[in-house]
């Protein structure tokens, strides 16, 4: 009992603790497969861009060979005059323009490399225009004008400045390449930061989990040992509180004893003296009535009055009063002695008593015109038999008084079992009890609603007295008007230790 | 054969009103022994063991005891007069009492108690139970003290 308030409070911050954990953990290994996917589509493209930037440089190097290859045919056609070289000049122009347009194309991204592109093939065309110009001077067997024309036209500074703009191109390339290198080694970093700091987030979620764990686990066992412990003691516990009860009820039982009992002793004389003073009005009363006879004016009005009624009056209020007291000093007498009554437990199937009850005051269940139904089946339990069945008994004939006038009366008896508890409904559709007097009915004395019937308001009391002796409790369900039901509810097997 | 009213009846009775109720009944039973009535049990066991004119001293007698005195316990007189060496041991002792507890009644039977009588609330079964006791008093036989 102590244990569970300080289990319970710690239970939730620990679970909330490993969902944010877990959440954290999935944070950081969401975070670590973005940036390594990012990292990966980064280093693809930069593979792409290097692949790229190697073929714009191999198509480059192509097209400044050919270029040569043409020049060079051409000198060679200027110097020689073969027809080989024609063919060769020939196929390395055919060769080149793809090539040229495989370069545009490359480097049509870049708009930093279009402006030198246009120079490029413009330069290309010019020179191949010039080139074909001597080509032709010397096919027409003029080799010294075309050569003249190749100095004039210094071929040399054409073929030269070319050269230069396929080198800015390819720096160009290689500047690209570098950008892009470096811009791969700063995703690589921050991959690596990120992935430093995931694996961080990640130990610290693991230590966090662990100790958090470990700390539940703990408080776990601790709860568990002290349950145990509880578990251990309890059944020390339920005895000790037992024999304290016992003992309690015991003290009150004397008390009642003793006092119904001291109550008793006056009482003796208070009827005793009450009945002498009775016999005594017997001879006055005669000597009033012989005075009236042979001296009637020596009997005053008031002598005859106080002989004949006030005695006789006084005398019967004193006897029922007494009476009553004596009633009520022997319920309790009786309740105190039921107290003590050494109870014997025994199988009883509840159907067999309370129809045995039935029949043992059918004449008051006929009487008062009562429908008595019994539900069956009903369970079997472990009790006294005795004080059973004056519970039982008490209920039902109770159950009989509270009529309604407005319907027949009508009484059910039921039992159910539920695991520990047996427990009988005694209902019926009387005039029902007020719920202010549904504690007051079980004291001594009291009772409820119309006092239309005899009764000292003893039986109730002693139904929950013997109730509680048998490890039960009685309880009322009623509102006025409504009818009542009295549950009684019992222990299955009655244990004799301790009560 | 002894005269009965040489049988002295010592009453211990803490109720006067008891005990005088006790006296009449009796009285009107016919019985004309002489009745010693005390209050407290530590006079009646004076009177009853020490007084030169007391039982134990000068005759037989039997005794109406009540159970609950203010100073001592109805039981613990009739252990006295029951205990072994006592010289009034064979005395016939009558409780008479408003305890009517299954216990009490088997210790005083124990104690060696005569009679055990309860009286009745009902002053008409009362008077009758008193008057039928007296009637068994002029009857019965009380043995001689011994010396």
């Amino acid at each position: 009992m102590q244990g569970s308030p300080t289990v319970a409070p710690t239970e939730n911050p620990i679970g909330r603790i490993l969902v944010a954990a877990m959440a954290i953990g999935f944070l950081a290994l969401l975070v670590a497969a973005g940036a390594a996917g990012y990292v990966v589509r980064q280093t693809n493209r930069h593979s792409d861009w290097v692949v790229h930037t190697y073929r714009v440089e191999g198509v480059l190097i192509e097209v400044r060979r050919l270029a040569e290859q043409q020049e060079t045919a051409r000198r060679g056609y200027m110097l020689a005059g073969g027809p080989a070289f024609l063919a060769s000049f020939e196929r390395a122009h055919a060769e080149l323009l793809p090539q040229v347009a495989e370069l545009r194309r490359l480097t049509a991204d870049n708009p930093r490399q279009t402006a030198p592109m246009a120079v490029i093939e413009q330069r290309l065309a010019d020179l191949d225009k010039a080139q074909r110009q001597t080509n032709a001077l010397v096919q027409q067997g003029r080799g010294a004008d075309a050569l003249r024309q190749f100095r004039a036209d210094s071929g040399l500074q054409r073929m030269q400045k070319l050269r230069d703009v396929f080198d800015a191109m390819a720096r160009e390339e290689r500047r690209l390449l570098a950008l892009r290198d470096a811009e791969q080694a700063t995703s690589r970093q921050t991959f690596s930061a990120v992935m430093a700091i995931a694996a961080l987030l990640f130990l610290a979620v693991v230590v966090v989990t662990f100790l958090t764990i470990r700390r539940y686990t703990r408080d776990l066992h601790r709860s568990r040992t002290a349950l145990a412990v509880l578990n251990a003691t309890l059944e020390d516990q339920v005895k000790e509180r037992t024999a304290d009860l016992a003992l309690a009820n015991e003290e009150i039982q004397r008390f009642a004893y003793i006092v119904s009992h001291d109550l008793r002793s006056p009482l003796v004389n208070v009827m005793g003296f009450t009945a002498e003073l009775s016999a005594a009005t017997g001879p006055l009363a005669a000597l009033i009535d012989r005075a009236e006879a042979e001296a009637p004016h020596i009997v005053t009005e008031e002598a005859r009055l106080a002989a004949r009624e006030d005695l006789p009056e006084a005398i019967g209020f004193i006897r029922t009063s007494t009476a009553k007291m004596d009633r009520l000093i022997n319920a309790i007498l009786k309740l105190s002695r039921e107290g003590r009554r050494v109870l014997a437990p025994e199988m009883i199937a509840l159907d067999q008593l309370v129809d045995q009850i039935a029949d043992s005051i059918r004449h008051v269940i006929d009487d008062r015109g009562v429908t008595l139904h019994i539900a069956r089946p009903m369970p079997v339990v472990v009790s006294d038999r005795i004080a059973l069945e004056q519970i039982l008994s008490n209920l039902i004939e109770n159950a009989t008084k509270s009529r309604h006038p407005d319907r027949a009366a009508e009484v059910h008896v039921s039992a159910t079992e539920t695991p520990g508890r047996v427990i009988v409904a005694v209902r019926d559709n009387g005039r029902g009890i007020d719920p202010r007097d549904h504690q007051r009915i079980f004291d001594l004395f009291r009772r409820s609603g119309q006092q239309d019937q005899p009764g000292e308001g003893i039986g109730l009391a002693h139904v929950r007295a013997l109730a509680y002796r048998l490890g039960g409790t009685i309880s009322v369900e009623s509102r006025l008007g409504e009818g009542a039901t009295f549950f009684l509810s019992l222990p299955p097997t009655l244990s004799i230790e301790g009560a | 054969m002894n005269d009965h009213r040489s049988v002295g009846i010592v009453m211990i009775e803490d109720d006067e009103g008891h005990a005088r109720l006790i006296e009449k009944n009796i009285r009107r039973a016919g019985i004309l022994n002489d009745i010693r009535h005390f209050t407290d049990g530590t006079p009646a066991l004076d009177y009853l063991f020490n007084s030169p004119d007391g039982p134990a001293k000068s005759g037989p007698a039997m005794v109406l005891l009540d159970l609950n005195l203010p100073d001592m316990s109805g039981t613990d007189i009739l252990a006295r007069i029951k205990e072994e060496g006592s010289p009034l041991r064979r005395a016939p002792v009558v409780v008479l009492t408003t305890t009517d507890d299954k216990i009490e009644i088997q210790r005083c039977y124990d104690l060696g108690c005569n009679v055990y009588i309860t009286k009745p609330v009902n002053y008409e079964n009362f008077a009758q139970a008193i008057r039928q006791l007296g009637l068994f008093l002029s009857v019965i036989q009380v043995p001689e003290v011994e010396a």
